[in-house]
């Protein structure tokens, strides 16, 4: 038993550093776009998402910003699971971008399809677009991860919505108790 | 799930409306009501893979000189631009060169005595730029090359915004990358800041 609540103990733990983990990513990527915002909208236009220039502007200028709140939503521990779904809001369809824009590129040079290599705009420069999809995955599980109700603790307000019920009822922390003598 | 789905429509809003002051207050913010680029109609770019893709560069540059055209332009290719540099007319400021990037670029190295133009921050280049143009006989316009789109936009902006007469405005397409390549001086720093150097060919 005391093995096992060890066991959950290191799972949590875990998954608190994979949190800040998440959080120091984004905000990374975020501040890289936010740096050169001209380089960013010119690499959003290349996705040929939208035609309309205040909208194009509007994602070139808000994205980089909106990834950095939440990477300092999920290092803070703030509305965790709130933050974390709105990163995989954002990661799948971008990576669902990437792939088209990968297929494109590798039908237009006839290569193979991990040797397209190219800035995604994910704030990281130039990528082999294999690895790139492998690392959007192990992001969105993480994401996931959290966003099924991980990593609560060292958070400065994990939901900000706070469920009375299950605060009323919710067990008091756990005391350690010495072992019994034979 | 619903208070889950609640909170996300929070951080959401409240994301949007600090993302959208943050661009307002940063110095390199962009202006969400401007048409960066304008008349665009141009095919998907960059269909090229920059790591491995080197064959391409002759049909490119043709297509580009060709969608220069289409677009009112007139480019120029680089025996062009090297003989209008060595023209009398450009120590007069006759001819004139302008530098469509932005200042990290040109800071590192531009045509000696060019211009700059960041289109993107316009407001900060036109008191000096405007009146040079309005002076000069021709104006050339250049950026990277490749895939840079910045000298034709440069180039509409002047012809369509700041009524730079179409014909004295030249697009040199091949850009400082194809400059550096023949081996021309290039000026680093400031305009006229006398730090020239010559790449090797």
């Amino acid at each position: 038993m005391a093995l096992s609540a060890r066991s959950l103990s290191a799972l949590d733990t875990a998954t608190v550093v994979a949190r800040w983990f998440l959080g120091a990513l984004f905000i990374y990527m975020g501040l890289m776009k936010a740096r050169d915002p001209v380089e960013f909208l010119k690499l959003v236009r290349q996705y040929e998402m939208v035609h309309q220039p205040f909208l194009l502007n509007s994602i070139a200028a808000a994205l980089p910003w909106f990834e950095v709140f939440c990477g300092v939503l999920l290092l803070a521990g703030i509305a965790v699971r709130g933050a974390a779904l709105m990163l995989i809001a954002m990661l799948i369809p971008f990576t669902l971008l990437v792939l088209k824009r990968a297929l494109a590129i590798a039908s237009a040079q006839s290569l193979a399809f991990c040797a397209v290599k190219f800035n995604c705009g994910c704030g990281t420069g130039e990528v082999l677009i294999c690895r790139k999809l492998v690392e959007n995955a192990g992001l969105t599980l993480l994401a996931t991860w959290l966003l099924a109700g991980r990593g609560r603790q060292w958070s400065a307000r994990y939901s900000l919505l706070r469920d009375r019920r299950t605060a009323e009822v919710s067990p008091p922390p756990e005391v350690p108790v010495p072992a019994s003598k034979p | 799930m619903k208070r889950v789905l609640l909170e996300s429509v929070l951080v959401a809003a409240l994301g949007v409306l600090i993302a959208f002051g943050a661009n307002a207050l940063s110095p390199h913010g962009l202006k969400l009501g401007r048409d960066y680029f304008p008349g665009d109609n141009r095919p998907p770019i960059a269909l090229t893979n920059p790591a491995t893709n080197t064959a391409a560069a002759a049909p490119q540059a043709h297509s580009a000189a060709d969608h220069l055209r289409e677009k009112g332009l007139n480019p120029v290719d680089s025996e062009k631009a090297e003989q209008l540099f060595r023209d009398p007319g450009f120590e007069q400021n006759q001819i004139i060169f302008i530098d469509a990037r932005n200042d990290e670029h040109y800071q590192e190295g531009h045509i000696p005595g060019a211009f700059q133009l960041d289109r993107f921050h316009p407001e900060n280049y036109l008191g000096e730029v405007l009146p040079a143009c309005m002076g000069a006989r021709q104006v050339v316009v250049y950026c990277n090359g490749g895939e840079c789109e910045d000298s034709e936009f440069a180039a509409l902006l002047l012809r369509d915004s700041a009524h730079i007469p179409a014909d004295k405005l030249l697009v040199y397409a091949g850009g400082i990358a194809d400059w550096k390549t023949r081996g021309l001086p290039v000026e680093t720093g400031a305009r006229r800041s006398g730090q020239l150097s010559a790449p090797k060919k």
